[in-house]
């Protein structure tokens, strides 16, 4: 590292003042069986010729221009990685596009020695203060220095835009450089098809996928479609989830396991034990191999539509297939079991999962304390509701205002004032909600006593 | 989902929220407690609960009781105890419906 004026020592060893650059991916927490697949592994071909994502360096604390170039012209050092490390700190507070593309030519003209390269470029681009004009600016002066887009250069573009939330920006600028320089890949063309299903009529989403594969010949994938159908499905389409996959095998794909869970998914949140079932057995006479989330989904799906019996079968053959169940897996059927009204068999299933060395989940403390006020088993819902406490838990609405209720039926408005005031200090519901609840759970109170109903 | 449900809960009655957290105008009574001249029914309750509870207010045999000192009988009513499940009754009266 260069020399670096003592006065900027501090904010280089302050360890919130680093900022992960959105170039490098965090590393995505483990895959949450309740958020269904998403396979895409976004890929940066370039990534191996940018700065090391360890150390991103937070050494400018103005986004004044002059400021930083003062900084700069005190360092010795031009190793290029060190230079995109400080074009990626200045780029990533400065204001405006401007600024940073100066600072890169004021780079340039101190080390004669450094070129930039694409990925010189790229952290400029994923840095542009989020508006088509930017980026253009950016994809400008990177033209002017005889470097063409490429790929990721695309893909990065994409990605800047579709993180500000401008979806048509991104269609619109994806179109251009598709055009003009190169292709995209399916990468691109999958993450821009997810963003546009968040907040655009499933038209919309057809017809540019119809675009890109007639005037650029980017095809969709398995993963498009897969996407395809979980949207729909989370619209409770399904009847379009199977025209999709009807196209699908026209199209010459074999559909995969996270096609089965998305469509089962999709069954499941229905209440729709059967059909669930149906899928499963034809993914099974297809020869896919089922996966921790399948079983997952189903057992959540049967528990739902009210067949623990079932569901409880499964977690036997889950076992056999050397899947161990996870908390999502013991949660689904404890809420199945509370569903059938029988709360204590879900406590009993939740010696059982501790035992086994699987740990519980606030949801599985919610489930566990909606289901036991729902059977009259208060003592034991205060118990658990304890637990969350000290763990810091939040409750879920649906917990909270069984709670609620079944505190005041019992005449406990005091304990029933503290769940709320834990839920309001722990943030687990906004405090009109919470408050909300209380109120009209007291005037019902209220009527119940006046009618010799509760205590 | 709660986010959902709040939207559906502010589609479905606005009305019902607005009242709960819109600023009112107080009475004298009430603002000389909360010390402001504006409050929301929702931020009344608020200062009227934790000031309950920071000066033990509530009865120490019987939690759902608070016994009112003078400062809080001036606006509950004047009564000398209150129970703890009548709270948002009390104070909705001094917020009423805002004639058409």
């Amino acid at each position: 590292m260069g020399k670096i004026p003592p006065s900027f020592r501090s904010a280089l060893t302050n360890p919130n003042l680093r900022k992960p650059s959105s170039l490098f991916p965090q590393p995505k927490p483990p895959n949450n069986p309740h958020n269904f697949p998403e396979k895409k592994s976004p890929k940066f071909p370039g990534k191996s010729r940018t700065p090391n994502p360890q150390q991103p360096l937070s050494l400018f604390k103005s986004p004044n221009l002059e400021d930083a170039k003062t900084i700069l012209n005190s360092l010795t050092n031009n190793d290029p990685r060190f230079l995109h490390s400080l074009l990626q700190s200045f780029a990533s507070i400065s204001s405006t596009t401007t600024d940073s593309i100066a600072f890169l030519r004021h780079i340039t003209k101190t080390f004669p020695s450094f070129s930039p390269d694409r990925s010189t470029y790229h952290i400029l681009l994923s840095n542009s203060p989020n508006s088509i004009s930017s980026i253009h600016q950016t994809l400008n002066s990177m033209l002017s220095a005889g470097i063409t887009p490429d790929k990721v250069t695309v893909d990065i573009a994409v990605r800047t835009l579709c993180s500000a939330g401008q979806v048509d920006d991104a269609v619109q600028i994806l179109k251009e450089l598709c055009s003009k320089h190169c292709c995209c890949d399916t990468n691109t063309l999958n993450f821009l098809v997810k963003n546009l299903c968040k907040c655009r009529s499933l038209s919309t989403v057809y017809a540019f996928i119809d675009e890109m594969k007639a005037e650029f010949g980017v095809k969709p994938d398995l993963v498009t479609y897969t996407i395809l159908i979980d949207n729909v499905c989370n619209g409770k389409n399904l009847r379009e989830a199977l025209r999709l996959v009807t196209v699908l095998h026209e199209e010459g794909f074999k559909p995969d396991c996270f096609v089965y869970n998305t469509i089962m998914k999709g069954y499941c949140v229905l209440s729709k034990g059967s059909e669930a079932i149906e899928v499963y057995n034809k993914m099974k006479e297809e020869g896919v191999e089922p996966d921790l989330v399948t079983y997952n989904t189903l057992i959540f799906g049967l528990s739902k539509s009210g067949r623990v019996v079932e569901a409880k079968k499964l977690l036997r053959v889950m076992g056999e297939k050397g899947y161990f169940p996870d908390e999502v897996t013991y949660t689904s059927l404890m809420n199945g079991m509370c569903r059938k009204g029988d709360a204590l068999a879900a406590v009993a299933l939740l010696s059982e999962m501790e035992a086994k060395g699987c740990s519980p989940n606030s949801c599985t403390y919610n489930t566990l304390v909606h289901g036991l006020c729902k059977s009259r088993l208060l003592e034991k819902a205060v118990e658990f509701y304890g637990v969350m406490k000290s763990g810091g838990m939040k409750l879920e609405t649906a917990s909270y205002a069984t709670l609620v209720r079944a505190l005041c039926r019992d005449g406990r408005v005091a304990e029933a004032y503290e769940v709320f005031d834990y839920a309001v200090g722990s943030k687990s519901l906004t405090d009109v909600a919470a408050y909300s609840t209380l109120e009209s759970t007291l005037k019902w109170l209220k009527k119940a006593k006046e009618q010799g109903l509760a205590v | 989902m709660l986010p959902q449900r709040m939207k559906k809960a502010i589609t479905d009655n606005p009305k019902k929220l607005a009242n709960l957290i819109d600023l009112v105008n107080l009475p004298s009574t009430l603002r000389e407690f909360v010390g402001q001249s504006q409050i929301s029914r929702l931020g009344c309750f608020m200062s009227v609960w934790s000031y309950i509870k920071t000066n033990n207010l509530q009865d120490p045999n019987n939690k759902n009781v608070v016994n009112c000192d003078e400062k809080l009988k001036s606006i509950l009513l004047g009564k000398p105890q209150v129970e703890l499940a009548e709270l948002p009754a009390l104070i909705k009266m001094h917020f009423p419906k805002e004639p058409k």
